[in-house]
């Protein structure tokens, strides 16, 4: 490694802490959200770095970009309920008292980082000899979908929960914002096509190389995020049964393939070596379509207006 | 063991998948929610009967989820160890299931349902599962669910309480999850049989030990993490405490106890006797504050929750209870699980039979309780049933489960773990005859009644009941227990 | 050290920062960005402690953070919600005031 390499990475892992404790102490807590937005953006390079470019969209579209969306759309609301609320400089009364713990944790924890760090044991042999019989040739789809795709099953029901527990609360009535300007209209119309493209190539480079439905999803929900800013609504006849059908659809559609395998005698979630790669890709479809939805409901805030009286 | 009464069935998969599966099936069509909510959460009673006569013959079942095995795969695992907790959860969760069908309008009702379904299948997955990442994620999905039901209702102290409890559990996993971090890199497995093979005394363990000990800790409201627990149980509707106090935090505690005897009691080097006293000494301080508390609560509800910090202290004397060998006390163990059942059963009983005063007075205040137990006789019995198991009284399964750790605690001549018990069973018959003295009385203002549903009175007294029978059982349920403690580590010494 | 070395220790301060973020500062939204980043720290070191080895990246670690960045990313949308929900009823986006009474309530 020259030096150059471990300079540019000395310099990230430090830039990293930095706008890690920008973020947290800005007075200001927009400015704190745009460094956190700016941090997110330098982890999606530190994955870069650390050959995890799968993670690195994954980062860069839901950790920052997303995530961000939420934060940015939440603290316009908190000034629209509590105009006084949106200061930060607020703290506890014991700020000072938990530092030096803190302090001798993080050192303690750090030796024990640097003693693993010689000779860290992990899975890539036995990832790459069972890769072939996956169904898809990305490493690490195969980790997610199949491998452990019981873990990515309950993760996107993490999703859906998180849309249900959002919707039980009710957060606010709808915006009703005035419309947007013809320039963000035109930029929409020019950019939508861009980015569902974008989400169909990263559904189907998935199964080879970097993308999946994770990162498909957080392209396409952040479409629908754009849409929302422009003012485009659902109309009122598809917020019912036809949205919650999408919502539902990614977590469902799992399922649905867990029963069926279950029902033909297989353990949980063992597909037929010949059928993994399509299966794969049906789940991860759905899971997209799914993803996408429920994060532009989520940057939302509330249930779309139309919902038929429970 | 047994003769096999059921057909063989993958039935782990099942009871995960079928929950879920209604959860979702819940959210793309409310209006059949309560349904699917009602028999699947009892259909989940059968999947456990089905799979309790399976651990009867084979002892510890193991599922590769997608045919791949450990390391490469996730194992499901269920054994008696499981089975104890996976019952507490389908016995309080029907109950609870029951209750709410009466507690909660029927609008409000649409949104329960999915947010229950979610948090069975969270707790019947983690309780079956034995690969550390995907506890990671049950614990979140479970945490969440949890978080979303506590805030159900709204107001200003449930949403206060559920905002508290979700930075908390936020924190507990993450933390957990560090230490899973060590683990996996020093090992290069997640699956707990091939860990106990692996794992060696080091740097790495001892703080992996350290991070997954204190962030599970906090999850289950141990001392000195407790500060987000009161606040939560006491603001949440009725049957979400019940759910929170009797089956959450022990989920979080089952992960801690199978980390303790199978991965890091008996790993040599690692000087895990001296966790095993702080642990031990966190639970004596847990019972002694809990309690204390608890006395002094002018509310029911917060005083039931303030009684569930007292009552997890008792898990943790377990830890410092030691085999001559040095390795942890079977007999100790055993009277812990059977804690676990009975304090599931009956804090979930008070729980409900609170819901019901607050149903019926509007409110929770114990001093102007009034004369209830002319007007609400089911409750109140159910309300004093579990507290006399609570407060460790004959014949009740409390009783039988604080006589077996107290056994345990004499018999190595631990005498401080036997005063703090005793103590604390006195502090808690304390608080309970508290409570119920003011159901005999009036108060000094008559208040408007609301009438209770029979459901709701019911439920409460058939949980007390359960817990009371629990205490007359003992011969039938110990040997169970000796096998959830019995393949551990303990037996393995010559 | 290693160039992943650097990166798991950046992990290490991001959890210190994390934590003392979500004791000290009192605004909820200030909470989430530290148990965001909290959790990217934790990430950071599941990662780098990995490394780019000499078999190449390994991928289970990579499959780990991708489930734990959509977990965030779900816990954060409902924390927002909380917080809106709350500051509507109590008019401030802090728990401050009702911080864990031990005593009897008033």
């Amino acid at each position: 490694m020259s030096l150059l390499q471990t300079g540019i990475d000395a310099l990230l892992a430090l830039g990293l802490v930095w706008l890690a404790w920008r973020a947290l102490a800005c007075p200001d807590l927009f400015r704190g959200i745009v460094l956190f937005i700016a941090f997110g953006l330098l982890m999606a390079l530190a994955w870069v770095r650390l050959e995890a470019p799968d993670v690195a969209l994954a980062e860069a579209a839901i950790g920052a970009g997303l995530t961000g969306a939420l934060l940015l759309a939440a603290l316009a609301r908190l000034n629209r309920i509590a105009p006084a609320g949106t200061r930060a400089d607020t703290r506890e009364a014991w700020r000072n008292a938990p530092a030096l713990l803190l302090v001798l944790a993080g050192a303690g924890l750090g030796l024990a980082v640097l003693s693993l760090l010689p000779e860290p044991a992990g899975l890539q042999a036995q990832v790459a000899a069972e890769l072939g019989r996956s169904g898809v040739s990305n490493p690490v789809t195969a980790v997610l979908l199949n491998f452990r795709g019981y873990d990515t099953l309950l993760e996107v029901l993490v999703l859906l929960l998180a849309l249900l527990a959002a919707w039980s609360l009710e957060a606010e009535p709808p915006r009703r914002e005035a419309a947007p300007g013809p320039v963000l209209d035109l930029l929409l119309r020019l950019l939508l096509p861009v980015l569902v493209l974008a989400a169909a190539y990263l559904l189907w480079a998935g199964a080879h190389a970097p993308g999946g439905a994770f990162q498909a999803g957080a392209v396409l929900g952040a479409a629908g995020v754009l849409a929302l800013l422009a003012g485009w609504r659902l109309q009122p006849h598809l917020t019912g049964l036809p949205l919650r059908l999408a919502i539902v659809i990614g977590p469902g559609g799992f399922l649905l393939v867990a029963w069926a395998l279950l029902l033909t005698g297989r353990p949980l979630l063992e597909y037929p070596p010949a059928l993994a790669g399509a299966l794969i890709l049906l789940i991860e479809t759905l899971a997209t379509l799914s993803i996408a939805a429920t994060l532009a409901v989520l940057f939302q805030g509330s249930r779309p207006a139309a919902e038929p009286p429970a | 063991m047994s003769p096999v009464l059921l057909p063989d069935l993958p039935w782990e998969a099942l009871l995960i998948l079928l929950p879920l599966t209604g959860a979702a099936a819940g959210a793309l069509w409310p209006p059949a929610a309560r349904a699917i909510g009602l028999l699947t959460t009892a259909g989940g009673l059968l999947l456990l009967a089905g799979l309790g006569t399976a651990v009867a013959d084979a002892q510890t079942l193991r599922h590769a989820v997608g045919g791949w095995g450990a390391p490469l795969g996730i194992e499901l695992r269920a054994d008696a160890l499981s089975l104890v907790f996976l019952t507490a959860t389908a016995l309080v969760g029907l109950g609870v299931a029951v209750y709410a069908d009466s507690y909660f309008e029927r609008s409000q009702a649409r949104g329960f349902w999915p947010l229950w379904l979610f948090l069975l299948g969270a707790l019947n997955a983690l309780f079956l599962s034995a690969d550390l990442f995907n506890l990671y994620v049950t614990l979140e999905l479970m945490g969440l669910a949890a978080v979303a039901l506590t805030a159900f209702s709204g107001g200003r102290a449930a949403l206060s309480g559920a905002m508290r409890y979700l930075l908390a559990t936020l924190l507990g996993s993450l933390v957990y999850l560090l230490g899973v971090a060590l683990l996996y890199h020093a090992t290069g497995t997640l699956d707990f049989s091939l860990l106990t093979q692996r794992l060696e005394a080091g740097p790495a363990a001892r703080t992996a030990l350290g991070l997954m000990g204190a962030g599970l800790a906090l999850k289950t409201a141990l001392f000195p993490f407790h500060f987000w627990l009161p606040p939560a149980h006491s603001s949440a509707p009725a049957p979400v405490s019940a759910l929170l106090s009797a089956l959450v935090v022990k989920a979080s505690f089952y992960i801690l106890v199978r980390l303790w005897l199978e991965l890091f009691a008996p790993l040599s080097g690692l000087e895990g006797a001296g966790t095993g006293e702080v642990l031990g000494w966190l639970g004596m301080a847990a019972i002694l504050w809990g309690s204390w508390q608890a006395l002094r609560q002018p509310r029911v509800k917060l005083l039931v929750a303030y009684s569930t910090v007292a009552q997890i202290g008792y898990l943790f004397l377990a830890f410092p209870l030691l085999t001559a060998a040095g390795l942890p006390d079977p007999a100790a163990w055993r009277a812990v699980l059977w804690l676990v059942l009975a304090h599931a059963l009956a804090k979930a009983a008070m729980f409900l039979a609170a819901g019901n005063l607050l149903r019926f007075g509007g409110h929770d205040r114990i001093p102007d309780l009034d004369c209830v137990a002319q007007r609400l006789p089911l409750t109140v019995a159910a309300f004093a049933l579990a507290g006399i198991s609570i407060a460790g009284l004959p014949p009740t399964g409390g009783f039988i489960g604080k006589w077996l750790l107290l056994e345990a605690a004499l018999l190595q001549g631990r005498w401080d773990l036997v005063a703090v018990m005793l103590l604390g069973g006195l502090l808690a018959a304390g608080y309970v005859f508290k409570v119920v003295g003011h159901f005999f009385t009036p108060a000094a203002a008559g208040h408007a009644a609301r009438p209770v549903p029979a459901a709701m009175e019911w439920t409460a007294l058939t949980l007390a009941i359960l817990a009371l029978l629990l205490g007359l059982a003992p011969a039938w349920l110990l040997p169970w227990l000796d096998l959830a403690v019995g393949p551990g580590p303990a037996e393995a010494v010559p | 050290m290693s160039a992943a070395g650097f990166y798991a220790l950046a992990g290490v301060a991001l959890v210190v920062l994390g934590l003392y973020g979500l004791a000290v500062q009192a605004h909820l939204l200030r909470k989430l960005l530290a148990v965001n980043i909290l959790g990217s720290g934790v990430f950071l070191v599941l990662v780098g402690l990995g490394g780019p080895a000499d078999a190449g990246p390994d991928p289970v670690p990579h499959a780990m953070v991708i489930t734990g960045i959509v977990v965030a990313v779900s816990a954060t949308a409902l924390g927002l919600v909380l917080m809106l929900k709350l500051t509507t009823t109590s008019g401030r986006p802090t728990l401050e005031d009702d911080a864990p009474r031990e005593g009897p309530e008033a």
